[in-house]
């Protein structure tokens, strides 16, 4: 009993400074800043009240970004998942050269910073870039726009998240035991049935976690849009950052940012009830 | 349910019939690598041309004339060079203090039982999912109060809590990863708590630890929106110098500030290759 104590205690003793840091640097500001957007002064006296909020709904641009935002989002997460699984199944099952090729590739993009991700992209495909000389080389003129859209971003933002979700579905692949796959094939499933009804379910958590981590990362991004995606609509992030810096209004910048906040928050309300799925030993 | 499912079959195996031949199904594989390959290098590889490029117009598949003329304007630009300065002293401080900080807590979470664990784990994923300039005048407000806008330590200090996520999830991963039995080994012959952590524990989690650094490291140092909040006008590193590269001069100024700013990941890609296949990236996201 003693001792248990004793654990609890010196457990949180060695959480609390990034915790402290996290609270006092993010916590605190970001609930101040929610509080400063549900203030309003009505002749001469603060008074709570989500004015801020039914205006943002109100104006036509901002519902158009809160939409195209996640439209985006989901699209870049559909893309990557599919990519990052079908490379994570190759390199789980697969040896040879084709396998090392893939496995030294894929990792590239973590190492290369957003800005110059970005820029890379618009470079290779601008109009004029390196697909649009490529194209006109075997004859074709009238390509349309790949860029300074949501074509852009979605590739964009595929092209930097493919290492960390192909890193975590490939972790949750090798969990997987051989064993279980040979069985499966023995009693005459194929590749695809053995995928469907071993793999996939197997593999459950390893999903909802890139999925959420994937949907968290690329809602909030700034540096894509910002860099690659056009003038209307514009990602949520992009339509904060103008608010602040070209409308000055800083009121609306905050409500966005709570309402993307939120939005990330059912993300992360997935991934918690997937993670503890696993505690429970569902899978 | 069968005789559907052979309906299905037939109809899709109409569809795509050239799955049933052999040679396609051997070269998808090659096909996918290719397509790849082009996908992850193409917008690389015209960055590094641009970087050379003396003049290219449009059709040319190459630059007409290769130059290094670009790579003078920006060595020659002082503000440029600080930035690099800037980038590579904030970066590792970032990630060394990080570790400082973090690294006991991880451990706390893989090895001890107390209240709200889970819930304080949880809390560590908002540091990377409420949007910063959300922050900012709260941010501005806190950090002017505590004479941080604008110092070094400031910018240490908002590129550390994107790094709060990494240094505690993955270690924490890595840590409970760790078969106790050789802990409790290692104290059955004597061995002190210290002694058993620096001699048993450590090395073992090093490789997990290399992994969470690495990702501090490049969080640290891609970080732009916050260091742009907090650092300007007299700390702007590398990312956030790019930004007014990118939109305000010629093309090949920014590809040859892309090739720097590279570098150092570059060098951390190929001291972490063999690293980043082991799963301890993936161990620290299943809490």
């Amino acid at each position: 009993m003693k001792s248990s104590v004793r654990e609890g205690v010196t457990g949180l003793a060695l959480v609390l400074p990034p915790f402290f840091l996290l609270v006092f640097f993010i916590l605190l500001p970001a609930a101040e800043a929610v509080l400063g957007t549900l203030r309003v002064e009505r002749s001469g006296q603060l008074v709570y009240s989500l004015a801020r909020y039914v205006e943002m709904f109100h104006t036509i641009s901002l519902r158009r970004s809160v939409g195209f935002t996640v439209m985006v989002t989901l699209a870049s997460v559909a893309v990557t998942f599919v990519l990052a699984y079908a490379l994570a199944l190759y390199l789980r099952f697969s040896r040879g050269w084709v396998s090392t090729l893939l496995g030294a590739l894929f990792i590239i993009p973590l190492f290369i910073p957003t800005v110059i991700a970005s820029f890379a992209m618009v470079t290779f495909l601008e109009h004029h870039g390196y697909i649009a000389t490529l194209l006109h080389y075997v004859g074709v003129e009238d390509t349309p726009s790949l860029v300074f859209n949501a074509t852009g971003i979605v590739l964009t933002e595929v092209w930097a998240s493919i290492p960390f979700a192909t890193l975590v579905l490939l972790a949750g692949l090798q969990g997987i035991d051989d064993a279980l796959i040979d069985s499966a094939r023995d009693v005459g499933a194929g590749a695809l049935r053995t995928f469907l009804a071993v793999v996939l379910p197997l593999n459950a958590v390893a999903t909802i976690i890139t999925m959420s981590l994937l949907f968290i990362g690329i809602l909030g991004s700034f540096t894509i849009p910002y860099l690659v995606g056009g003038n209307a609509p514009q990602m949520m992030s992009v339509v904060m950052t103008n608010y602040f810096t070209n409308y000055l209004r800083p009121d609306i910048s905050v409500s966005l940012a709570a309402l993307s906040f939120v939005i990330a928050g059912l993300a992360g309300a997935a991934y918690v009830a997937g993670v503890s799925r696993r505690e429970r030993g569902a899978v | 349910m069968s005789a559907v499912g052979e309906a299905v079959r037939e109809r899709v195996g109409g569809l795509f019939w050239f799955w049933s031949v052999g040679a396609f199904r051997r070269s998808l594989p090659v096909l996918f690598l290719l397509g790849l390959a082009a996908f992850i290098l193409g917008p690389l590889l015209s960055l590094i041309l641009w970087a050379f490029a003396g003049r290219w117009f449009y059709p040319a598949l190459l630059p007409q004339e290769f130059s290094l003329k670009w790579w003078d304007v920006v060595f020659g630009n002082r503000s440029v060079v600080n930035s690099i300065k800037y980038s590579l002293m904030t970066a590792p401080t970032v990630t060394l203090l990080s570790a400082l900080i973090c690294l006991p807590a991880a451990y706390a979470f893989a090895r001890f039982q107390f209240p709200g664990r889970r819930f304080l784990l949880l809390s560590f994923l908002s540091a990377n999912s409420f949007p910063k300039i959300g922050l900012y005048i709260s941010i501005a407000t806190l950090f002017y109060r505590l004479h941080l806008m604008t110092t070094f330590w400031g910018v240490v200090l908002i590129q550390l809590m994107g790094t709060l996520l990494f240094m505690i999830w993955i270690p924490t991963g890595t840590f409970r990863g760790i078969n106790r039995s050789l802990e409790e080994a290692a104290r059955d012959v004597g061995a002190s708590g210290a002694r058993t952590f620096f001699q048993i524990t450590l090395p073992i989690a090093m490789p997990g630890l290399l992994v969470a650094g690495l990702f501090a490291f490049l969080a640290a140092f891609d970080e732009a929106q916050g260091t742009l909040i907090v650092g300007s006008p007299n700390y702007i590193t590398m990312p956030v110098m790019m930004y007014t590269l990118v939109l305000n001069y010629p093309q090949p100024v920014g590809a040859v500030f892309s090739i720097l700013l590279t570098l150092p990941s570059l060098v951390l890609l190929l001291l972490a290759q063999r690293l980043l296949r082991q799963g301890y990236l993936a161990a620290g996201y299943t809490l």
